[in-house]
C-alpha cells in the first residue's frame, strides 16, 4: 500500500499548478482521493466534522444496487459487463472533460449515474447507444445545469428519454430472453445481432387488445423480457429497503408514490387486487420508486413536498401506463416530477415559514 | 414550543469531575478581546505597578465591563500585542471559606442599583448575557424573565456539574441575590435530570426559601438544548419579539455570590481541558490570563499535530499564536490531533469505529460510544446534494440547506425570509454536512448581514391588513 502512496506523490507535482499535466488535475485528485482519504482539515468551527462524505453517501446506493446488478448478470448473462463499463466510461468522460474546464472537482454522483443507467436499459441494446445515452444524459442532463447538486432532471432518464425518443425501434427489439435453471445465463454473452429479441414485454401484452399477463411469481423472481435491472422485484425490494434503512432514499418519497400507484391503479382498473399487485411488481416502477424518485437532488428539498412529489409520480405512472398508448409510465412520470419539484418546494417553504411565524 | 432537532457528539476524552487549581504561574498574558468583549479603553499605563483586582481595560460597547486583574504586579501593554501582561507577581491567596458564612442571604429588593453595580465593577456582571443576542446584557435594564443554567452540554466545554459541586451554598446564595435585583419576575432554573445528586442537592438547599421565585426546568440531555436562545423560546419566553430574557450561567450566580457575600472580584474561571489527545482530561481553575501554553505543557499525549480549541469543538475558535493567555469569556481548552496519516479506501469501510447521524454506517447497530474524532473535514467540499439532514438535525426549525442556496445566488431578502434569524448558532448542521459546506458559518454571517443591510422584517400580516383597508376603501 505504501506502494501505492509513494507513486501519487511522485506523480503529483505533474498534475500541480506548472506542471506538464496541470490540465488533469481534477482526474488526478479524484483518483488520489478514492484511493486515500485526502488530510483536509476543518478551518472553521466545527471543528470535527461527522465520518459521513458525499463518496460514502453515493456508495451505498451502489451498495443498494448490487441485488439487481446481480440479477441482471443473472437473467441476460455478462452482457451487463460491457455495458456497465461503457456507461462508467463514456459517462465518466464527460465528467472529466466538465471538471477540467470548470477547474472543479469530480462529483460522485456520476457513480450512481453510471450503474443506474445501464440498468434501465434493454439488455441486447448496442454499446454504442449505451455511451451515446449516457454521454446525452450527463450532458444535458446534469452539466449544463451546473454539475451533481444543481440538476434539475434525473441524468440516467435524460440519457434514456433520449434513446427512446430517437431509436425508438432499437429500444423496443432489444430485449434478450432471460435464462433460467441454477446458472441462467452466467455462462453465455448474447451478442445483440443473434439474442436480441422483439417481442413483447409483460406490460406491452398487458396492454394489447386481448390482455396476456405474465405470471406473478416470474414478475416476482424477474424470470420475464424487460430493461436489465427493472425484472427483478425481490432483487429490487431488497436493494430499496436497504436504501431506507441507510437513510439515503428518503421513505417520504417511496411511500407516496407506491400508495399513489395502487390508489389510482385500482381506480382505473378496478378491484381485481391480483391485478394490482400484477401492476406493482411489472415494469419500473420499482426500480424508478427505490432508485430514481428518491434522487435528493431532483426531488423536493422539504420533506411535505417529497410526499407531494411521490403521490404525483405515482398517480402519474398509472395513468401513463393505463391510460395513454405508452404502456411504460415510470419515466415520464419521474421526469414529469423532476419538474414539478422546485414548484412543490416553493410552496412548502412558504408553509414552513409560515408554521416559524410566531417564533421570535 | 417543543425541542426538536439536536444531536449529542460523541467523542473521547471527556473531562471528569475532579477540578485542579493551578499555582500561580511566573506571569499572566490577559487578552483584551474574546468572543463578546473587546476592552478597548485601557485604565493602566505601561508599567504601571497594579494591584489585584484592579480594573485594567474596560469594554466601552459593553457597558463598560471591566477587565480584572487577577493578581498583582507590574503591567506591560507593549510586551504582547494585544495581551496586558503581568509580571512580578503578587497573587494573595483566597482566604480559606468562613464557616460563619450564613447559608441564606436575607431578602433586599432595596439596593437594586447598587448591588448591580457593584456586579459590574467586581466581574460578574459579564456572565449576564441578553438570550437572543449573547451580548452582555444591560446592568439597568429590566428582564422579563431570567434563565439560570447549570448545565452545559457542548463537548467539551466546563461542565455545570464539575462548577456547581462543592460550590451549592454558593449557587443558592447567589440565586437569592439575583432574586433581589429583581422585582416580578421568576428565575427559570435548568437542571439536569432531577434524579442526579446535584439537582437533588439544590433542591434540598432550595426548599423553604418560599421568597425564591424558582421554576425549574429538567432539561432534555441532548446537544445544544441547553443553548440560551433554545432555552428562551422553549419556556416560551419570547412571546413578543421585543423582551430581554438574561441567561447566567452556574459560574455567573456562583460569581455574584462571590461579588455580594465576600466583596470579592471574580477573576478565576473554571475551565476544562480536555479531548482525544489530554492525558487526563479535567476541569482547572485558572486565573484569567494564565499562559495556554503552560496549562497544555504535560499534559497532552503528543505535543506536534494538535489544534487547541477555545471552546467546545462545535462553536469554539481556534487558538493561534494571537492569543497566550485565557480570556475573560473562556469556558475550556479543547485538544485536537490533526491528521497525518491518510487512510486507504476509508470511504469504503463498514465503519464500526465511526459514530455517524447518518445510517450509512455498521455503528449505527451498536450502541452510542466515544469516537476519537481530529481535526480531519473527513470528506471533501462539494455541492448540497440536498439530503436534509441540517434540516433534520437543526434545533432551531429553519431550513440550512434551502438558505445554502439563497446565499449561494446572493438573495439575502431570500435568506431573511426563511427566518435565518432563528438560528440558534450550535454549529450542527456544519458537524453533520456530507458536503463539508460550512453551513454555521454562513449562517452566522448572514445573520449579521442581514441585520445590518436589510433591517428587522417587514411586518407582514399588518402591511396586508393595511392594503385589505385600502381596498375597503376604494370599494
Amino acid at each position: 500500500m505504501k506502494f501505492l502512496a509513494n507513486l501519487l506523490d511522485k506523480a503529483r507535482p505533474t498534475f500541480q499548478k506548472g506542471g506538464s499535466l496541470s490540465a488533469l488535475k481534477p482526474l488526478f485528485d479524484a483518483i488520489d482521493a478514492f484511493m486515500f482519504n485526502p488530510l483536509t482539515q476543518s478551518k472553521l468551527a466545527p471543528h470535527a466534522r461527522d465520518p459521513l462524505d458525499v463518496k460514502r453517501y453515493m456508495s451505498m446506493v451502489i451498495i443498494a444496487l448490487i441485488p439487481c446488478t446481480m440479477a441482471s448478470f443473472y437473467f441476460f448473462g455478462w452482457r451487463m459487463l460491457p455495458m456497465i463499463m461503457v456507461s462508467y466510461m463514456a459517462g465518466g468522460a464527460v465528467e472529466v472533460a466538465f471538471a477540467v474546464i470548470r477547474k472543479e472537482e469530480i462529483n460522485e454522483g456520476f457513480l450512481v449515474t453510471g450503474l443506474l443507467f445501464p440498468l434501465i436499459l434493454p439488455p441486447g441494446l448496442p454499446l454504442w447507444m449505451v455511451a451515446v445515452g449516457v454521454m446525452f444524459g450527463v450532458l444535458v442532463g446534469k452539466e449544463i445545469f451546473g454539475g451533481t447538486g444543481r440538476n434539475l432532471f434525473n441524468p440516467a432518464l435524460v440519457g434514456r428519454c433520449f434513446l427512446l425518443l430517437s431509436y425508438g425501434g432499437e429500444m423496443g427489439g432489444a430485449w434478450i430472453e432471460p435464462g433460467g435453471g441454477w446458472f441462467g445465463r452466467l455462462g453465455q454473452y448474447a451478442e445483440t445481432s443473434v439474442d436480441a429479441v422483439s417481442q413483447a414485454t409483460p406490460l406491452y401484452d398487458a396492454a394489447a387488445e386481448i390482455p396476456k399477463f405474465a405470471p406473478l411469481s416470474d414478475l416476482f423472481y424477474g424470470n420475464v423480457l424487460g430493461c436489465a435491472g427493472e425484472t427483478s422485484a425481490l432483487a429490487l425490494i431488497l436493494g430499496g429497503v436497504l436504501l431506507l434503512i441507510f437513510g439515503v432514499a428518503s421513505w417520504r418519497t417511496v411511500i407516496p408514490l407506491l400508495v399513489g400507484f395502487g390508489v389510482m391503479t385500482v381506480v382505473l382498473v378496478g378491484g381485481d387486487m391480483q391485478l394490482v399487485v400484477w401492476h406493482y411488481l411489472a415494469g419500473g416502477l420499482l426500480l424508478g420508486a427505490f432508485f430514481m424518485a428518491t434522487d435528493p437532488v431532483s426531488s423536493p428539498m422539504t420533506n411535505g413536498g417529497k410526499f407531494v412529489y411521490g403521490a404525483l409520480i405515482g398517480i402519474a405512472t398509472a395513468l401513463i401506463r393505463l391510460k395513454t398508448p405508452l404502456f411504460e409510465g415510470m419515466m415520464f412520470a419521474i421526469l414529469t416530477g423532476n419538474m414539478f419539484a422546485p414548484i412543490i418546494d416553493e410552496v412548502f417553504i412558504a408553509m414552513h415559514v409560515r408554521g416559524l411565524r410566531n417564533e421570535k | 414550543m417543543k425541542p426538536r432537532g439536536g444531536y449529542n457528539v460523541n467523542l473521547i476524552g471527556g473531562p471528569s469531575g475532579v477540578v485542579e487549581k493551578l499555582s500561580p504561574p511566573e506571569k499572566l498574558c490577559i487578552p483584551l478581546h474574546s468572543r463578546h468583549l473587546k476592552f478597548s479603553e485601557l485604565r493602566v499605563a505601561d508599567g504601571d505597578s497594579v494591584s489585584s483586582g484592579q480594573t485594567l481595560a474596560v469594554d466601552p460597547e459593553a457597558f463598560s465591563v471591566p477587565l480584572l486583574a487577577p493578581c498583582g504586579g507590574t503591567a506591560g501593554l507593549s510586551r504582547l500585542d494585544g495581551h496586558i501582561v503581568i509580571e512580578n507577581l503578587n497573587c494573595p491567596p483566597d482566604p480559606a471559606p468562613d464557616p460563619e458564612l450564613p447559608t441564606h442571604v436575607p431578602y433586599d429588593s432595596g439596593q437594586a442599583a447598587e448591588k448591580r453595580r457593584k456586579l459590574l465593577e467586581l466581574g460578574a456582571w459579564q456572565f449576564v448575557s441578553n438570550a437572543r443576542t449573547h451580548q452582555v446584557a444591560d446592568p439597568d435594564g429590566t428582564p422579563s424573565a431570567v434563565i439560570v443554567s447549570t448545565v452545559h452540554l457542548e463537548p467539551f466545554v466546563a461542565r455545570g456539574s464539575a462548577i456547581c459541586t462543592g460550590s451549592i451554598n454558593e449557587l443558592v446564595r447567589g440565586l437569592e441575590h439575583l432574586q433581589s435585583l429583581l422585582e416580578y419576575q421568576a428565575i427559570h432554573l435548568v437542571l439536569p435530570n432531577v434524579k442526579l445528586e446535584l439537582a437533588q442537592d439544590i433542591q434540598k438547599t432550595i426548599r423553604g426559601h418560599a421568597w425564591l421565585k424558582l421554576s425549574e426546568v429538567p432539561l432534555q440531555m441532548r446537544y445544544p438544548f441547553d443553548n440560551q436562545t433554545l432555552l428562551a423560546r422553549h419556556l416560551g419566553l419570547f412571546t413578543e419579539g421585543d423582551e430581554t430574557v438574561w441567561f447566567i450561567p452556574a459560574a455567573g450566580v456562583i460569581a455574584f455570590d462571590r461579588a455580594l457575600t465576600l466583596n470579592r472580584p471574580c477573576t478565576s474561571r473554571i475551565i476544562s481541558l480536555a479531548g482525544p489527545v489530554v492525558k487526563d482530561p479535567l476541569h482547572l481553575e485558572v486565573p484569567v490570563g494564565y499562559p495556554i501554553d503552560k496549562i497544555i505543557a504535560g499534559r497532552l499525549t503528543q505535543d506536534d499535530n494538535v489544534r487547541v480549541v477555545n471552546g467546545g469543538i462545535l462553536t469554539g475558535t481556534q487558538i493561534t499564536e494571537d492569543q497566550a493567555g485565557i480570556d475573560t469569556e473562556c469556558s475550556g481548552l479543547t485538544v485536537l490531533e490533526t491528521p497525518t496519516v491518510r487512510e486507504m479506501f476509508g470511504w469504503l469501510r463498514l465503519g464500526c469505529d465511526r459514530r455517524s447521524f447518518s445510517k450509512c454506517f455498521t455503528s449505527t447497530l451498536k450502541k452510542a460510544f466515544g469516537e476519537n474524532l481530529s481535526t480531519s473535514l473527513r470528506g471533501e467540499r462539494r455541492p448540497c446534494v440536498a439530503c436534509g439532514q441540517c434540516v433534520t438535525v437543526c434545533p432551531a426549525g429553519i431550513m440550512p440547506n434551502a438558505i445554502h442556496k439563497y446565499l449561494f445566488s446572493d438573495e439575502l431578502e431570500q435568506a431573511q425570509r426563511l427566518r435565518t434569524d432563528l438560528c440558534a448558532e450550535c454549529g450542527l448542521c456544519s458537524y453533520i454536512c456530507p458536503s463539508k459546506i460550512d453551513l454555521y458559518d454562513e449562517l452566522v454571517r448572514a445573520k449579521v448581514r442581514i441585520a445590518e443591510e436589510l433591517g428587522p422584517p417587514a411586518e407582514e400580516p399588518e402591511e396586508q391588513a393595511a392594503q385589505e383597508n385600502q381596498e375597503e376603501d376604494v370599494a
